[in-house]
């Protein structure tokens, strides 16, 4: 039922995207791709923060139901993030002229992609369960430190051809009030399908376990 | 919260801010042209265009503009090209190539639009 919901959620905001917003002034139509964007690098960011506190949870309890969740978050955050990368090359294409400029927006978003694709290949070296949880949860929690530098302090400390972020320096939204709704939205759908995906992962961690050790965890 | 732990993350914060202050001229790959008068092989300098320097060139594929790096230096910035939209309604503008001559010899334009997120009167 949940599902069917989102669903109709992501059918209205698409039709929202295409039949509803203006286009912008100086990016015209292209600003579409921003409702997809904005979106995916956000909740990155979020899946991220989520993998860092399941992992706090996890070195605490020693409970591997937190493992399950710190290890899907930190995944389906780099998914997210190559999302917002490759849209985000495209975007440039269409607005700058070049899909990749190393740009400071697109260093950082290399380097992120780096330090989390690092996390997947520690995780797939490490064959203990119980080490690779415990590992695992340490780098989740000193990765997520440099999460805050890479996603939002380097990239306003310098130049950069990136647009002023919705939420600007100014600390008031300049967005029209139709684009603005459709934005939370989106922002609202994808948050949505974010938790649907990793709950569903850690349901399958769990079933796994189940047929292992033959019991519930 | 142990001693060793707070001391540990310390040293990661320590070394984050070290690195950042390091790598900062990697971070960015724009440069001044002063820094690209010394540099061979090209380099993507950034700057705004001074108002009204915009000229067409003998043909159509070339533009010709003053452009003011971030230190204030003027310099003419020579474009062989097909001319990006919205030039003449740049916010910023990275030019990537080499400086000869007393010139800045590109075929690369890179261009920041203002993006307001408002809706535009005209239809595009």
């Amino acid at each position: 039922m949940r599902k069917y919901g989102l669903i109709l959620w992501t059918i209205g905001v698409v039709y929202a995207v295409f039949y509803q917003v203006p286009p912008a002034e100086g990016l015209g139509y292209l600003v579409r791709i921003a409702f997809f964007h904005i979106p995916v690098a956000w909740v990155s960011v979020l899946a991220f923060l989520l993998a860092a506190v399941s992992a706090i949870r996890y070195l605490q309890t020693r409970d591997m139901k937190y493992d399950w969740w710190s290890s899907s978050a930190a995944t389906l955050g780099l998914g997210f993030c190559l999302l917002a990368t490759v849209s985000g090359a495209v975007f440039a294409k269409l607005t700058w002229g070049a899909y990749w400029n190393w740009d400071p927006r697109q260093t950082t978003i290399f380097i992120l992609l780096l330090i989390y694709g690092a996390y997947l290949a520690l995780r797939s070296a490490i064959d203990d369960e119980e080490q690779r949880a415990r590992i695992a949860a340490v780098y989740a929690l000193l990765s997520v430190i440099t999460v805050p530098f890479l996603a939002f302090i380097i990239p306003r400390y310098y130049f950069s051809l990136h647009p002023e972020p919705v939420i600007n320096s100014a600390g008031h939204l300049q967005m029209e009030s139709m684009m603005l709704y459709v934005l939370f939205a989106a922002l609202g759908a994808c948050t949505l399908m974010f938790w649907h995906l990793l709950s569903w992962q850690v349901g399958v961690k769990a079933e796994k376990y189940r047929q292992i050790n033959g019991k519930e965890l | 919260m142990k001693q060793r732990h707070i001391i540990g993350i310390g040293v990661i914060l320590l070394f984050a801010v070290f690195s950042i202050v390091n790598f900062s001229s990697s971070l960015t790959p724009y440069v001044t042209f002063a820094q690209a008068k010394g540099m061979s092989g090209d380099v993507q300098v950034r700057g705004i265009i001074v108002p009204s320097s915009i000229m067409q060139g003998d043909n159509v594929r070339k533009v010709k503009f003053l452009l003011r790096d971030e230190s204030g230096e003027e310099v003419t910035v020579d474009y062989t090209g097909i001319k990006p939209d919205g030039l003449e309604q740049a916010t910023s503008v990275v030019a990537v190539g080499k400086y000869q001559d007393g010139k800045f010899v590109t075929q690369k334009l890179l261009v920041k639009c203002p993006s307001k997120y408002q809706g535009s009167v005209k239809q595009e």
